[in-house]
């Protein structure tokens, strides 16, 4: 086991390294083509060329390589490494610390992440497992056919329409149901306020869950159907065991690996859904400084916020094969 | 008999010694097919007493298994059982709730399946496998059921049964594999033990300890075991009583030692042929044809079409299980004779055709 974990380690460094190299390529690639990011620092304003040259240094964004279109400017990449090594991730272009803008972001978005997760985790368990364990059953059709549904809208519609459509009304009822200062209206605020960060990342939350749960759901289902035909479970029932003994040690316990390996590739998907759903519903996280960074040119920042999302997701892979092999012994043991 | 101290099997002691402990009578259970609806198992009887084996033979799709299952209350959902009662200890199953068939599995009768990789948990240590019912059943301690373990393997004799209790089924051979397979279902002392092809997917050397290995156990604890088989040559040394199925139906049942000798029924007397011998030279003789599909049985006897006895009543009447003889039962129109070691007179009308079975008017239907 220990031996599968620094095997895992050794290649998500790895894996770490290649992502950042090829980042690096395509951010250097476009500055060959595209000239100096150096300008964006400017906005309107025409800069002179000493200006440029000071802020091209501050940056990094000095040396001739990045005038040599097809020059891989390996100088700049391990300068950064080294940056990056020491926990310094530089700045944006207004001067503002990137780990002060993370700090400042981060947290909201792993709201959303927990709000999404839960959600995500209790539909497609819940709804997968009864799916399967009535099989054929009019609530299987039933679960079944809203799990399509919901895949057919696309989470920036459902979140659309909850904002433009369903929120305003849900928020003054509950205004005046249950009063201003109660929790209802800020469950129902249809942008995110930072006075009160649970509270109204709630329902966004959910509705970046539901989008995703769909497939998840039909996930557990399938692989819990293949569960029930297994020779196993008809052993333990062959020991007299109770059925729900039966369903949890026999089918979900053995339906968990497939499910794990989902979740992982949820994280992934999730931070796509992250960076709409944080645009739409005005939350102050990761995907939104993300997106905002990209539109400001704001290299530095891209690539020092694409590393540290590249850091999580290597990580959460890695935990996810970790307890993978904890629950399939048939790959600890490989 | 150990199993007294276990409160579940109470009425099996009352039942006394001698009278059966697992009874069938009339079992018949149908599957709902996308062809409609096939009879996989038709009027089963047979029964099991303490401490005797009973070897369910029979090729696959006989309905062995199928009927097992039915005792167990294990069928799939496509399954029902439509008639028949399957008294255990005097109760009959069938009537019962599903929960209380349920509540009468593993402690009363147990069952040892074929594949023993597919039949065991692949992510369960063999250790709790093997204690699972009587943890969660009969709320044994963690230490204690350890030591349950430990004792079992030791009983089904794995070695070194102390370290291995932690490992996982892939980490085990067939045979151990098949072992421990045993041992669970010998861990609430069961007084039914249902062993289906036990010892089909093993090396033959292998087949024959785990066999040795099921006869030991079934005598010392004076269980009744129900050993199903499509190999009739592994019965005769483990069995008491033989029940021969052909499409769902018993043709023939006897003691082991007549049914060798003189075969009431064509289809045992055709299997009988077919097990190799040591000393045999030439062609091993082998039954031509395959058994019906449920779905399309032929008229008459089902065993007709492939019989080298056949006569035309054979094609039209079906014949009851009789009994020919003090013991012997077989569901043939010509038992005496066949168990005379002759085959009977020809057909007034085909006296003169050339081959029995080989005649135009072979009623078998859609049937090779």
């Amino acid at each position: 086991m220990g031996r599968y974990i620094v095997r895992r380690l050794a290649q998500a460094v790895g894996t770490l390294l290649l992502v950042m190299f090829v980042l690096h390529l395509l951010t250097t690639v476009a500055i060959q083509l595209n000239g100096t990011p150096a300008q964006a620092f400017f906005g309107d304003r025409v800069a002179s060329p000493a200006q440029i040259a000071s802020v091209e240094r501050r940056f990094n964004l000095d040396d001739p390589c990045f005038d040599q279109p097809g020059n891989p400017c390996l100088g700049p990449f391990v300068e950064r490494l080294g940056q990056y090594a020491r926990g310094d991730l530089g700045t944006n272009l207004r001067g503002r610390e990137v780990t002060d803008i993370v700090a400042a972001a981060a947290p909201n978005t792993l709201r959303l992440f927990s709000v999404v997760l839960v959600t995500w985790l209790a539909l497609g368990m819940l709804l997968g497992s009864a799916a399967a364990r009535w099989r054929g059953s009019p609530g299987d059709h039933g679960i079944r056919l809203s799990s399509v549904l919901i895949d057919a809208f696309p989470v920036f519609v459902l979140l659309v329409v909850y904002r433009y459509v369903v929120a305003v009304p849900l928020n003054r009822w509950s205004e005046q149901t249950f009063g201003e200062n109660s929790w209802p209206p800020y469950w129902f605020k249809p942008s995110f306020d930072p006075s009160h960060p649970w509270a109204t990342i709630v329902v966004p939350g959910i509705l970046l869950g539901l989008a995703g749960s769909a497939a998840f759901i039909r996930l557990v289902r399938a692989s819990q159907l293949e569960s029930y035909q297994g020779d196993h479970v008809r052993t333990a029932r062959s020991k007299g065991l109770g059925e729900r003994h039966v369903i949890l040690h026999h089918v979900v316990r053995n339906s968990s690996v497939p499910v794990v390996t989902a979740i992982g590739l949820a994280f992934v998907e999730g931070l796509g859904g992250a960076v709409i759903t944080e645009g739409i519903m005005n939350i102050y996280g990761i995907g939104g400084v993300l997106w905002q960074a990209v539109q400001d040119d704001d290299v530095a920042l891209v690539i020092a916020v694409v590393t540290l999302l590249t850091v999580v997701t290597v990580l959460v892979m890695i935990i996810v094969d970790i307890v993978y092999a904890l629950l399939d012994p048939r790959i600890r043991y490989e | 008999m150990s199993a007294v101290t276990n409160p579940g099997t109470r009425q099996a002691s009352d039942a006394g010694a001698g009278g059966p402990l697992l009874e069938v009578t009339d079992l018949a259970v149908e599957f709902r097919t996308p062809d409609g609806v096939v009879r996989a198992v038709d009027g089963l009887s047979y029964r099991v007493e303490a401490g005797r084996t009973l070897a369910i033979v029979g090729e696959s799709g006989s309905g062995k298994s199928v009927s097992s299952l039915a005792v167990l209350g294990l069928l799939p959902d496509t399954a029902r059982v439509t008639r028949g009662s399957v008294r255990l200890a005097g109760t009959d199953l069938l009537t019962l709730s599903r929960k209380a068939h349920r509540a009468r599995c593993g402690d009363q009768v147990a069952m040892v399946f074929q594949d023993a990789l597919a039949a065991l948990n692949p992510v369960h240590t063999v250790g709790y496998q093997l204690t699972e019912a009587l943890r969660a059943r009969q709320g044994l301690s963690r230490g204690d059921a350890r030591r349950r373990a430990v004792e079992l393997l030791d009983l089904v004799k794995v070695p070194n049964a102390k370290a291995r209790v932690k490992e996982y089924p892939h980490q085990f051979s067939g045979g151990m594999r098949q072992r421990v397979m045993i041992a669970s279902a010998l861990a609430m002392d069961p007084d039914v033990l249902i062993a289906d092809e036990p010892t089909t997917a093993l090396d033959v050397t292998v087949q024959a300890q785990v066999l040795r290995l099921l006869a030991e156990i079934q005598a010392e604890r004076q269980m009744g075991l129900v050993l199903i088989t499509h190999d009739l040559g592994v019965v005769a040394g483990v069995a008491d009583d033989v029940t021969v199925m052909y499409a769902g139906r018993a043709v023939e049942q006897a003691p082991v030692a007549p049914t060798y000798t003189t075969p009431a029924h064509p289809y045992t007397r055709a299997l009988l042929r077919s097990i190799p011998s040591a000393s045999g030279t030439g062609r091993l003789p082998v039954i031509p044809g395959r058994p019906p599909s449920p779905a399309a049985m032929p008229s008459g006897c089902p065993f007709h079409p492939r019989c080298d006895a056949v006569r035309d009543i054979c094609r039209t009447e079906v014949p009851p299980l009789a009994t020919p003889a003090e013991g012997r039962t077989s569901a043939c129109h010509f038992a005496e004779d066949i168990m005379a070691g002759h085959d009977p007179a020809p057909d007034a009308a085909a006296a003169d055709a050339p081959a029995p079975n080989d005649g135009p008017n072979n009623g078998g239907g859609d049937h090779e």
